[in-house]
């Protein structure tokens, strides 16, 4: 119970600080700004202006908190190393899961703010244009901040072992964009042979499947890849196992 | 006992340091080696392979980045405007000096001076391609496959490339009635029979995300029958629901010419954004 009360703390105080981060209002109010550009976007569709609002403005919304969840979650822990500030941290009765686990839930919960203010901006935007609530939105924002808690998970564990943030952002770059790829990946797969073949499966069985989580593509009428429990699951396992193996890496390094 | 409590509690946390830093991760690691192949090896794909989408106009690019993104919606959307852009700019088409040489065949027949019912035609080499293409990054966007079908069908006059398209599109969306109801309307085309095409689409137009252009067709295809007061309801629901300046500007020419015919408005013919308003006396499947 400590250590949970120990973590919150530690959450609470990396919310406040990605909110007072100059950063994260500037990618509300990119966000903003881009997702008010929707509305000139979707004049040009005519007829179809409702969705490429909510399209535009839901992509846009994704790749804004997927930039400001890289961006954070890459440095969070680096940060703090290079600063010192951890020193003072660890001189308290601070446990490492504990640590671990606060920073996490921290950037989850900034997340989960910034999808959130982006969300009302494009919701009052498609409201005033005199459009209904599209039914998939707000599971499609919800899925969003699924795959945000996958990869930041994938992040801070990265993070970890990677030589710079740079490098860190640019291999989660690239397992986010494998994640979508999987089932284009299954026809490559299909249509390679050996070692090929090998690389490629070791590949897709190995990164999170985003796929399943990406409602906004699917829209109101394509087909659920998975039942929720499933999901629930699948996303326990994907936020779970880079904190554990985070935890490993973590209790190897001396402060 | 003092000595019993301490060796407990160490034990403990033994135990916990055992747990948290090897079991649990390697649990975890298991997991992810189990569920990783299994949800690979057993999902079905939402979307058509990517051997099926076609390069049109240098898409290759784009088209890779939509897809490892996962931002085919979107794309769809993308060029869901260009295929309207494209439509919406005039065709040069030999046709028309045809047609201007063409004595007088009447009313809805090319060359006479309805001209609302020659809206679109054209050879437009590109559209198919371009429609297949959204359809291939986006199979779920019934709109566009009803536009891309009912234009291909009744304005390009192409109806068998209308069929293999909507067949096409009910692949990867068996259950959308929407593509049946326009097959079954094209089938009938066929026969000449205006009034049995205009009543197959009825339940299309009435759906309140419609593409303007069927609820033009079905309108068109009402007044060639002989069903006046449901032409003029459909060119009213028109008038309230879309943005598209040509869709407009003939519908009020339309509305015109049938009050100009003595035809007034039926209560309650329109309402905005109400295409479920629509009656068609006698009409009705």
């Amino acid at each position: 119970m400590k250590n949970f009360f120990t973590a919150w703390n530690i959450a609470r105080h990396s919310l406040v600080e990605n909110y007072k981060n100059r950063f994260f209002a500037l990618f509300v109010i990119f966000a903003g700004v881009l997702i008010y550009a929707s509305l000139l976007a979707g004049v040009m569709a005519m007829d179809e202006e409702a969705r490429v609002i909510t399209d535009l403005g839901l992509a846009l919304m994704e790749l804004t908190a997927l930039a400001y969840a890289l961006l954070a979650a890459a440095s969070t822990i680096t940060r703090e190393i290079e600063t010192k500030t951890i020193y003072l941290i660890f001189s308290r009765p601070v446990p490492r899961p504990a640590y671990l686990a606060g920073k996490a839930a921290g950037l989850y919960a900034s997340l989960a703010l910034m999808l959130g203010v982006m969300a009302l901006i494009q919701l009052s935007l498609i409201s005033f244009r005199g459009f209904a609530l599209p039914p998939f939105y707000l599971k499609a924002v919800f899925f969003i901040w699924c795959k945000l808690l996958i990869i930041i998970s994938a992040v801070l564990f990265i993070s970890l072992f990677s030589t710079s943030t740079v490098s860190t952002i640019t291999i989660s770059g690239i397992l986010w964009t494998l994640g979508h790829f999987t089932s284009e990946a299954k026809f490559l797969i299909n249509k390679s042979s050996g070692s090929a073949s090998l690389l490629l499966k070791a590949c897709a069985y190995f990164i999170p499947n985003f796929q399943l989580f990406n409602a906004r593509d699917l829209g109101a009428s394509g087909p659920a890849p998975a039942g929720p429990g499933f999901l629930a699951a699948y996303l326990l396992l994907w936020v779970s196992a880079p904190y554990l193996f985070s935890l490993v890496l973590f209790r190897k390094k001396e402060f | 006992m003092k000595n019993y409590s301490d060796s407990n509690s160490r034990a403990n946390r033994r135990f916990a340091v055992f747990l948290i830093y090897l079991a649990l991760p390697v649990l975890a690691a298991a997991a992810l080696a189990f569920t990783g192949p299994w949800i690979f090896l057993t999902s079905i794909p939402a979307f058509p392979p990517p051997d099926n989408i076609r390069e049109v106009r240098y898409s290759a690019v784009e088209d890779a980045l939509a897809l490892s993104l996962g931002m085919r919606r979107l794309a769809a959307d993308v060029w869901f405007i260009r295929l309207m852009q494209y439509y919406g700019s005039p065709d040069i088409d030999e046709r028309e000096n045809l047609y201007a040489e063409m004595p007088d065949a009447g009313h809805g027949q090319p060359g006479h001076h309805c001209a609302g019912a020659h809206f679109g035609e054209g050879q437009y080499p590109d559209f198919l391609p371009l429609a297949s293409h959204i359809l291939a990054l986006d199979p779920y966007f019934t709109n566009a496959g009803l536009y891309t079908a009912g234009s291909l069908a009744f304005n390009l006059h192409r109806p068998e490339e209308a069929v293999g398209f909507l067949n096409g599109a009910l692949v990867y969306h068996p259950k959308e009635w929407k593509y049946a109801t326009l097959l079954a309307a094209i089938g009938y085309s066929k026969s000449k029979d205006p009034a049995k095409v205009a009543r197959i689409i009825t339940p299309l137009i009435m759906e309140p995300d419609c593409p303007v252009m069927l609820r033009q067709l079905a309108a068109f295809l009402n007044k060639k029958a002989g069903n006046y007061s449901a032409a003029y309801s459909i060119y009213k629901t028109i008038l309230e629901t879309t943005k598209d300046r040509f869709y407009i500007d003939n519908s009020r020419k339309e509305i015109a010419e049938l009050e100009g015919m003595g035809l007034a408005a039926p209560p309650g013919a329109a309402s905005p954004r109400g295409a479920a308003s629509l009656r068609f006396g006698g009409h009705r499947p």
